[in-house]
C-alpha cells in the first residue's frame, strides 16, 4: 500500500496561503499549510513521501535559512522556493542547496504542479527505500 | 596795528607838539608887545597882559606832562620881549616865573573845577574857567607878581597888586577863550561851518573890522560921515558882541570880546572915546573893571547859548536816531525770511555810519551752543571786514557773559575784568578799543548777539544808546527767531517732500474722512481703485474711502476687504491694515500690498500705500513650485528605492489571485464542484484584487506631483498606511517594524502625501541604517505619541550605528548624505515639509542608534 503524499506549504501571507491551499487541493494533493517557518518545525515528522513549498521571504527566520537548517539537520525535505522578489544570487543560492526549484510569484499552476510531481517522486523514491531498509534490517 | 592808518609826518606827535611850543613862544612876544603898547605910563603894568593868557591857554590845551615844554618855550619870547625894557634883570626873571605861576594855578583850578578845560560850552564849565582861570589864578599869583615888582623895583605893593591883579583877570577872561577856541577847533569847526554860517561870521568879522578901523583910523581922517563924533561909547561895540555871543556862541564871544577890549583898551589909552588923556588910574581900573565884569555874563550867556544849540542838536539827533529804529523795525516786521541776509547787512551799515562805529556785526550760535561765528557784518572803510572764526575761542568770557543773556559792554579794553584775560588779548590783536554786544535772545533762547565795535579809539556808551540798541536787538532777534523756524518748516517740508517722492511705492495721506491731502509722485501716475481696466487717479481733494466703497459696490474683489480695513484705522480700531490683491488676468496679472497705517494727526488720518510685489510674489509661487518638484522628484526617487518591495507587495495578491482561480477552475470540472468553496475562492480573489489596487493607488498618490491638500489626519492610520508599503521592504532587509501608536487619537492638519513622503523617508533611513547590523539586531520602532493636546509627536527609532557627533543639524541639511547613491535631499525635504506645517523635527541618539523626530501642530 501507497503511503499518502503530502505538501506542506509555509508562508506568511495569508492570501498566497489559501489560494495555494486551493490549487494544490483542486489538483488531488494533501496540503498542510504553516505560516511561519516555526510552526513547520514544530509538526512532527510525516511518514510518507512529503515536499515543501516555501516562500522565501518571511519575518523571523526565512526560507533559506530554514532550508539550511532542514539541511543540516538532516531532514532529507524537497524544496520548492516560491518568492515575490527574486534576485539571481538568491537563485543560484537555493539551487546549489539543493532545491527542487525556485519559482517567482505569480506563477502558473503548471509550473508548481510540475514541481511539485517531481519533488514527491524524489520523495517517493527515498520513502521507499527507507522502508526496505527498515523492513530489511 | 593793522587797522590805524599810516600817519602823515605833519600829523605826528612830536612835530605837532614842537609846532604849539613854536606858536606859544611866538604868541607870547606878540602878546607882550601889545601888552607894552597898551600900558599907562605911570604903572608899569599893562592894562592887558596877553603873555600870561597865552600860556594859561597853552597849559589849558596841553596835558599836563607837556606843561613844562610850553612853560619853557615862553621863556627866549619874555627874555627877547621883556629885557630891553624892564629892569633889573632880575625882575624880568621873577616876572617870568610868576606869568608861569598864573597860569600854571590858573590852568590847574579850571582842570580841576571843569568837566571839559577846553569848552564853555555849559554854564558850569563856563563858571569853572571864570573862576578857575579868570579869579583864583591872577589873585594867587598877584601876590607873589606884587611882592617881586616891590622889592626888585621899589613900587608900593597894594597898588601894583591892584592893577596887576585886575590886568590879568581882565585878561585872562577875554583873551583864553579866544586862543583856545582859534587853537582847539576853530579850524575844523569852521571848516565844516554851512556856507551860510561863513557868510554871517565873516559879516560879523567884517562889520567889527570895519567899527575897529573906523574907530582906529577915522580919527586922523576927522570926523566922518556915520559916526559924527569919535566920542562913541563901548556900548557900541554891544550889538556886535552879543551878535557874535548869540550866534557863535563861546567862540564868538571871546573873539568880539576881544576884538572890543583891545580897541576900548586902545582907545583907552590913546585919550580917545570918551576918555581923558592920559586917563587917571582910577578910570582905567574902572575900565579893566567894567570890561571884565561884562565879560563874564557874555560868556554865561555864550554857554548858555552853546548849552541850548548843543541840546537842540541832541534832541535832532535823538529824534534821528528815533527815526531810524523805527524805519528798522518796521523793516523788519513783515520780512520774508529770504530777504533778511540784504536787510542785516543794509541796516547793520546804517547804525554803523550813524554812530560812528567801526565795526557792527551780527554773530549767530550754533545750534549745539558750541560755536559763535559772525554771520553778517559791516565795517567802516578802511577797516578789514570781521573774519568769520569761531569767537568762543578768541573771547570766552564774552561768550559766556552772552549766554546769560547779559550786555558785554566797556570803553576801553583795560575795563575788562580779571577773569577775561583771553578776550583782553584778542581784543588787542585786533586792535578793539570799545565794544557793546547785546545778546540776541528769541523763544528763551539765546541766538546770537549784535556787537558793535570801535577800532583805535574809546568810545562811552550811554544808558540810553544801550537801551536804545537793546530795542534794536530784540528786532533782530525776533527777525532772525522767525526766520530759524520757517527754514526748519521750509526744510521738513522739503524732507517730507524728498522722501515721498523717493518712495517706491504709491503713497497718498488720508484725513480722517478719508479724503486725499497728499500724494506722492508714484500714486499721481496710478492710484488703485481695484479696477485694473482703468486706473484712475485720486488726486488732493478727493475722497479714496469713497472711491474704495464704490469699487466694492461694483463688485470689485478686495474692494470690500480694503474698504473695512481703512474704515477701522481710521476710527482708531485697528493699528494698521495690510492685505495683498491681484489685479489682471493671466499674463497680465500683478500682485499688491496695501498697507494702511495710522497717522497721529489732532483729526485723525491714515496713510495708504500700495506696493507692485508682482516680482516678490512671482518669486514666492515659483520658489513654491520648486519646492513641489523637489518634493516630488524625492518622492518619485523614494517610490525608486522601493520597486522591490513594492513588487513584493502585489505579486502576494496576485499570486493569491492567479492560484485562485486556477484552482477554481480545476473544481469546476469536477463532476459536484463545491458552490461553497467557489465563492470563497471569489471572495477571496476579490479582496486579493483590492490589495493589489490599494498598493498602486498609494504608489500614485505618492507620485502625484500637486499642491497640498490640507486635511485632518489620524498619525497612528497613516503610520499603519506607510508601513503596508514598506512591509516588503522590510521583509527584504530582514528589518523587524515594531509599532507604538498612541491609544489616544491623534490628530493633525496636513497634506497626508506629504507627512506620508515624511515618514517614509525617515522609515526607509532607519532601515538603511541597520542594514550593517546582524539579522537579529535590525530593529526599527515607530512611536506616535498625543502631546497633552499640544500636538502629536512621531519618532522612527533605529538599532543603527547613530549619528555622527555634532552633526545633529547638519543631516538635515541640502546634500549631506552618507549613502554613496543619495541625493541627500530627503531630509532637507523633510524638514520644509514639517517647518511648512507648522512643526519641527529633530534627531538625537539613543541607547543603540539613532531617533528621528518631528513634531507637528495638534488639528484645529
Amino acid at each position: 500500500m501507497t503511503a499518502p503524499a503530502l505538501v506542506f506549504v509555509v508562508d506568511d501571507d495569508p492570501s498566497v496561503r489559501r489560494g495555494l491551499d486551493r490549487l494544490l487541493r483542486s489538483s488531488g494533493l494533501t496540503v498542510e499549510s504553516f505560516d511561519s517557518a516555526r510552526d513547520f518545525l514544530d509538526r512532527p515528522e510525516h511518514e510518507g513521501p512529503r515536499c515543501l513549498v516555501l516562500d522565501v521571504r518571511m519575518p523571523g527566520q526565512s526560507g533559506l535559512d530554514l532550508h539550511d537548517h532542514l539541511v543540516t539537520t538532516g531532514r532529507d525535505i524537497p524544496v520548492i522556493f516560491i518568492t515575490g522578489h527574486a534576485d539571481v544570487p538568491m537563485a543560484v543560492r537555493a539551487m546549489k542547496a539543493g532545491a527542487v526549484d525556485f519559482l517567482s510569484k505569480p506563477f502558473d499552476e503548471s509550473e508548481l504542479l510540475g514541481a511539485i510531481t517531481q519533488a514527491l517522486e524524489r520523495d517517493r523514491r527515498r520513502w521507499e527505500d527507507r522502508q526496505r531498509h527498515a523492513g530489511s534490517a | 596795528m593793522g587797522d590805524r592808518p599810516v600817519t602823515h609826518v605833519l600829523r605826528r606827535p612830536e612835530v605837532r607838539v614842537a609846532g604849539a611850543a613854536v606858536a606859544v613862544c611866538i604868541g607870547y612876544f606878540i602878546g607882550a608887545n601889545i601888552g607894552f603898547v597898551l600900558r599907562l605910563p605911570p604903572a608899569t603894568p599893562s592894562i592887558i597882559w596877553p603873555p600870561n593868557s597865552i600860556l594859561t591857554a597853552a597849559l589849558l590845551l596841553a596835558p599836563p606832562k607837556r606843561w613844562w615844554i610850553y612853560l619853557l618855550a615862553a621863556l627866549p619870547a619874555h627874555l627877547v620881549a621883556e629885557l630891553p625894557i624892564i629892569s633889573p634883570t632880575s625882575l624880568v626873571f621873577s616876572l617870568y616865573a610868576t606869568n608861569c605861576l598864573e597860569a600854571l594855578i590858573g590852568a590847574s583850578s579850571v582842570r580841576l573845577l571843569s568837566s571839559a578845560p577846553t569848552r564853555f560850552d555849559t554854564m558850569p564849565r563856563v563858571a569853572a574857567f571864570a573862576l578857575g582861570a579868570g579869579i583864583v589864578g591872577p589873585f594867587l599869583s598877584s601876590f607873589v607878581d606884587a611882592a617881586a615888582v616891590a622889592a626888585l623895583a621899589g613900587e608900593p605893593y597894594a597898588l601894583v597888586w591892584r592893577t596887576r591883579f585886575f590886568s590879568n583877570v581882565l585878561t585872562e577872561l577875554v583873551l583864553v577863550p579866544a586862543v583856545v577856541f582859534v587853537a582847539h577847533d576853530g579850524w575844523s569847526r569852521m571848516r565844516r561851518a554851512s556856507a551860510l554860517r561863513r557868510v554871517e561870521g565873516a559879516l560879523l568879522t567884517a562889520a567889527i573890522t570895519a567899527v575897529v578901523v573906523m574907530y582906529f583910523v577915522a580919527p586922523l581922517t576927522g570926523p566922518g560921515p556915520l559916526l559924527g563924533s569919535l566920542d562913541v561909547p563901548v556900548a557900541f561895540f554891544i550889538p556886535f558882541v552879543l551878535w557874535g555871543t548869540v550866534r557863535f556862541g563861546p567862540a564868538g564871544a571871546s573873539l568880539s570880546l576881544l576884538a572890543t577890549a583891545l580897541v576900548v583898551i586902545w582907545s583907552a589909552t590913546h585919550g580917545q572915546g570918551g576918555f581923558a588923556s592920559p586917563p587917571t588910574p582910577e578910570s582905567v581900573l574902572a575900565l579893566q573893571v567894567s570890561l571884565a565884569v561884562s565879560a563874564i555874563p557874555v560868556l554865561a550867556l555864550a554857554g548858555l547859548v552853546e548849552e541850548r544849540w548843543r541840546d537842540r542838536l541832541a534832541l535832532a539827533d535823538r529824534l534821528r536816531f528815533e527815526e531810524l529804529l523805527a524805519r528798522l523795525s518796521g523793516a523788519f516786521v513783515h520780512l520774508a525770511s529770504n530777504r533778511m541776509d540784504e536787510a542785516f547787512l543794509v541796516w547793520l551799515e546804517r547804525l554803523g555810519q550813524f554812530l560812528g562805529l567801526d565795526r557792527v556785526m551780527l554773530l549767530r550760535l550754533s545750534p549745539d551752543g558750541r560755536l559763535f561765528t559772525v554771520s553778517h557784518g559791516w565795517a567802516g572803510a578802511g577797516l578789514a571786514p570781521m573774519s568769520t572764526e569761531n569767537l568762543s575761542a578768541m573771547f570766552p568770557w564774552s561768550v559766556r557773559q552772552l549766554l546769560r543773556e547779559r550786555p558785554v559792554m566797556f570803553r576801553s579794553v583795560h575795563e575788562l575784568p580779571e577773569e577775561a584775560a583771553r578776550d583782553r588779548e584778542s581784543l588787542v590783536e585786533i586792535g578793539i578799543s570799545a565794544k557793546l554786544a547785546l545778546p540776541l535772545v528769541a523763544g528763551g533762547r539765546v541766538l546770537g548777539a549784535l556787537s558793535l565795535v570801535t577800532v583805535g579809539r574809546e568810545r562811552a556808551w550811554t544808558d540810553e544808546l544801550v537801551a536804545r540798541l537793546q530795542l534794536v536787538a530784540e528786532v533782530f532777534a525776533n527777525a532772525l527767531g522767525r526766520k530759524e523756524s520757517e527754514d526748519a518748516l521750509r526744510a521738513s517740508e522739503l524732507m517730507k517732500s524728498a522722501i515721498l517722492a523717493s518712495l517706491n511705492s504709491s503713497v497718498a495721506v488720508l484725513d480722517g474722512r478719508g479724503q486725499v491731502i497728499e500724494i506722492n509722485r508714484v500714486w499721481a501716475r496710478f492710484s488703485p481703485d481695484f479696477n485694473h481696466s482703468q486706473g484712475r487717479e485720486v488726486g488732493v481733494g478727493q475722497n479714496y474711502l469713497a472711491v474704495c466703497r464704490e469699487a466694492a459696490s461694483r463688485g470689485e474683489p478686495h474692494a470690500a476687504d480694503a474698504v473695512l480695513g481703512i474704515e477701522s484705522v481710521l476710527e482708531g480700531g485697528q493699528s494698521g491694515f495690510s492685505m495683498e490683491y491681484a489685479l489682471g488676468e493671466m499674463a497680465a496679472e500683478r500682485w499688491y500690498a496695501m498697507s494702511v497705517v495710522p497717522l497721529s494727526r489732532p483729526d485723525g488720518g491714515a496713510v495708504v500705500s500700495n506696493t507692485d510685489i508682482t516680482e516678490r510674489k512671482r518669486a514666492e509661487l515659483e520658489a513654491q513650485r520648486t519646492r513641489q518638484e523637489l518634493a516630488h522628484v524625492t518622492r518619485v526617487s523614494a517610490m525608486g528605492e522601493l520597486t522591490a518591495s513594492l513588487a513584493h507587495e502585489l505579486n502576494q495578491p496576485l499570486t493569491g489571485i492567479l492560484s485562485n482561480a486556477q484552482a477554481a477552475r480545476r473544481m469546476l470540472d469536477a463532476p459536484k464542484p463545491d458552490v461553497a468553496e467557489l465563492r470563497a475562492i471569489l471572495r477571496d480573489i476579490v479582496d486579493d484584487d483590492r490589495r493589489a489596487a490599494d498598493v498602486i493607488q498609494r504608489m500614485r498618490d505618492l507620485l502625484r506631483k500637486g499642491e497640498s491638500e490640507m486635511e485632518r489626519l489620524e498619525m497612528g492610520t497613516l503610520v499603519r498606511g506607510v508601513l503596508k508599503l514598506l512591509g516588503s521592504d522590510a521583509l527584504i532587509r530582514n528589518v523587524t517594524v515594531a509599532l507604538d501608536l498612541d491609544v489616544r487619537p491623534a490628530l493633525v492638519s496636513g497634506d497626508r502625501v506629504q507627512i506620508e513622503q515624511v515618514l517614509l523617508n525617515l522609515v526607509l533611513n532607519a532601515m538603511e541604517a541597520v542594514t550593517e547590523r546582524p539579522a537579529t539586531e535590525r530593529a526599527v520602532i515607530v512611536r506616535t505619541r498625543n502631546v497633552d493636546g499640544q500636538g502629536v509627536e512621531v519618532s522612527v527609532e533605529d538599532s543603527g550605528p547613530g549619528l555622527r557627533r555634532g552633526t545633529h543639524h547638519m543631516v538635515f541639511e541640502p546634500f549631506y548624505t552618507t549613502k554613496s547613491t543619495g541625493m541627500g535631499m530627503g531630509l532637507a525635504i523633510a524638514r520644509s515639509i514639517i517647518e511648512a506645517h507648522g512643526g519641527k523635527i529633530w534627531a538625537e541618539n539613543n541607547a543603540r542608534g539613532a531617533t528621528f523626530v518631528f513634531h507637528l501642530p495638534p488639528a484645529s
